[in-house]
């Protein structure tokens, strides 16, 4: 399996009589968090498995670890305890070879407001080594992919939610990462928006991009993702293709209906859903 | 150094950018200037003041306005607002040495500092004050300015980091004020009374202070200005070392 670039390294696992190539592997993940009163235990012990060319959804509710996941993912969060590998490199052990290998959209769309669309994608560009030309060049082509081009040279504080989540996650690809990470990519953003990110993340997906989607949205793991896991209260509670999910859950349970991810998060989470107007669903404790 | 100053253009470009968090850096030094200047000229001539050596009062408080437009420490502000809204981390998620970051910052607040440390000598010249230390004497004068606010701004970057708090750093920067009164701000060393004079020797700002009088109001005395360039200098390398840890173990 190729998905271009010769530069591309991978951790390469033999299992049985295959070889699978992994984009993200992680064992025994733990962060705890420490303060004087007490200590606090984020993400107690998850293991991943994410082959390279996947789109994985990490699906959880609120404070359940998948933010603190990939910050540890990413080189952002220190490791506790366990160990983590993405495109094949160490991220304890080799940050800054990760950060030249990833591309990172977090929860809150991270620009700065005082610069122009342009003028953040071609200082990415500069701090991941293009030059001054190619940067420019590259600004250029995403901005094109994203659709802002024309509010190119506008502040950034004047763009609407979903330009600015365009943006970021046009800021990730500067440097034609191997393993892209979007912690929440389409919270807050309308359908249409939503719908706008689903198409470049699949478009991304298809130029052979791995990406690691953290999402509330059920609809838009099911709709995106190959396969997923679910975290909750720090741990892995399923993990598995969203059919081969809902197919176990309809064994286990002996349903008769159609199953939907909604059904094996609630199942896992231990949770109930509450209905909200619109499109989007919340689910709380 | 090249990412570093990929940095500082950012910075620069956000300053330029926020005139509204530059105009008090010189205003409000101007505004102590004249204020200073005028409630105290007439117990001070410059006719019969020996320290003045023969200057206007302004010329003996042009340091402290100096030092104070120094120690603003606005780009601490723009760090703590960029770690609020994530950009912070969109930085540390590229491959640039974690210490790029800071002293990108620090680059252009030095940069930044020229510009207005020339300003307000460019005022103070038009109102009279004369540097008697010629164009070399002007030079290090700004320099020693400009390095001052690196340090300071340096300070402030370190609790921005440790805090990521705009009110906790905003808080901190005013340190600045206790560290100006508590040294020969109104008079010299020597005519301060002895607790006053004691608490002035043990605080580095005087010697910076100092320097700079010195440059202003007599020549190139290299003992003091040497002194003034050395405690900018112990200052600096560790607020930079500290600076530097802190971005490194941020998490």
């Amino acid at each position: 399996m190729s998905f271009g670039g010769g530069r591309r390294r991978r951790t390469v696992t033999e299992r049985g009589q295959g070889v699978v190539e992994r984009a993200v592997e992680a064992d025994g993940l733990v962060k705890t968090y420490r303060n004087r009163k007490d200590t606090v235990e984020a993400v107690r012990g998850v293991d991943l498995r994410v082959e390279t060319g996947e789109v994985f959804g990490f699906l959880g509710p609120n404070g359940a670890g998948k933010s603190t996941t990939v910050k540890m993912l990413t080189t952002l969060l220190t490791i506790t305890d366990g160990s983590a590998r993405v495109a094949g490199l160490d991220v304890a052990r080799e940050p800054d070879a990760v950060r030249r290998r990833i591309g990172v959209a977090l929860q809150e769309a991270g620009l700065d407001p005082r610069q122009t669309g342009r003028e953040l994608l071609d200082l990415q560009g500069r701090l991941f080594d293009l030059s001054a030309t190619a940067a420019a060049a590259r600004a250029v082509e995403l901005l094109e992919l994203v659709e802002l081009t024309e509010a190119a040279d506008r502040p950034i504080k004047g763009y609407s939610g979903g330009m600015k989540r365009r943006l970021d996650l046009a800021s990730a690809l500067v440097h034609q990462p191997d393993v892209l990470f979007l912690d929440e990519p389409t919270t807050g953003l309308d359908p249409a928006s939503r719908l706008t990110v689903w198409d470049e993340v699949r478009r991304i997906n298809e130029r052979g991009t791995t990406v690691f989607l953290t999402t509330q949205y059920l609809e838009e793991a099911d709709q995106l993702c190959d396969r997923l896991a679910i975290i909750d209260d720090g741990r892995i509670v399923r993990e598995g293709t969203p059919a081969g999910l809902k197919a176990e859950l309809k064994e286990r349970l002996g349903l008769a209906g159609e199953v939907t991810l909604d059904d094996v998060f609630l199942d896992a989470t231990g949770r109930t859903r509450i209905h909200v107007e619109g499109e989007v669903q919340e689910v709380g404790s | 150094m090249r990412y570093a100053l990929v940095l500082a253009r950012r910075a620069l470009r956000e300053g330029i950018r926020t005139p509204e968090a530059i105009v008090p850096t010189l205003f409000i030094p101007l505004f102590f200037l004249v204020v200073n200047v005028g409630q105290a000229a007439r117990i001070f001539p410059g006719s019969s003041t020996q320290f003045l050596h023969g200057q206007g009062y302004g010329a003996f408080q042009l340091p402290s306005s100096l030092l104070l437009a120094a120690s603003f420490g606005s780009a601490a502000l723009f760090l703590v607002e960029e770690i609020e809204g994530g950009y912070f981390d969109k930085l540390r998620a590229t491959p640039v040495p974690r210490s790029a970051i800071v002293v990108g910052r620090l680059l252009a607040e030095g940069l930044k500092s020229v510009v207005i440390a020339c300003l307000i000598v460019l005022l103070a010249v038009i109102f009279g004050i004369s540097i008697a230390s010629g164009v070399l004497g002007f030079l290090l004068l700004i320099l020693l300015t400009a390095l001052w606010a690196v340090v300071y701004s340096g300070y402030m970057q370190i609790i921005a980091l440790k805090t990521r708090s705009a009110a906790a750093t905003n808080s901190a920067g005013l340190v600045f004020f206790p560290l100006l009164f508590l040294t020969p701000n109104f008079v010299p060393r020597n005519l301060l009374t002895r607790p006053m004079e004691i608490a002035a020797t043990v605080n580095p700002v005087t010697y910076v202070m100092e320097a700079m009088r010195s440059l202003i109001l007599v020549d190139l005395r290299w003992e003091t200005i040497s002194l003034g360039f050395l405690v900018v200098a112990i200052a600096g390398a560790v607020m930079l070392a500290v600076s530097v840890r802190m971005i490194q173990r941020y998490d």
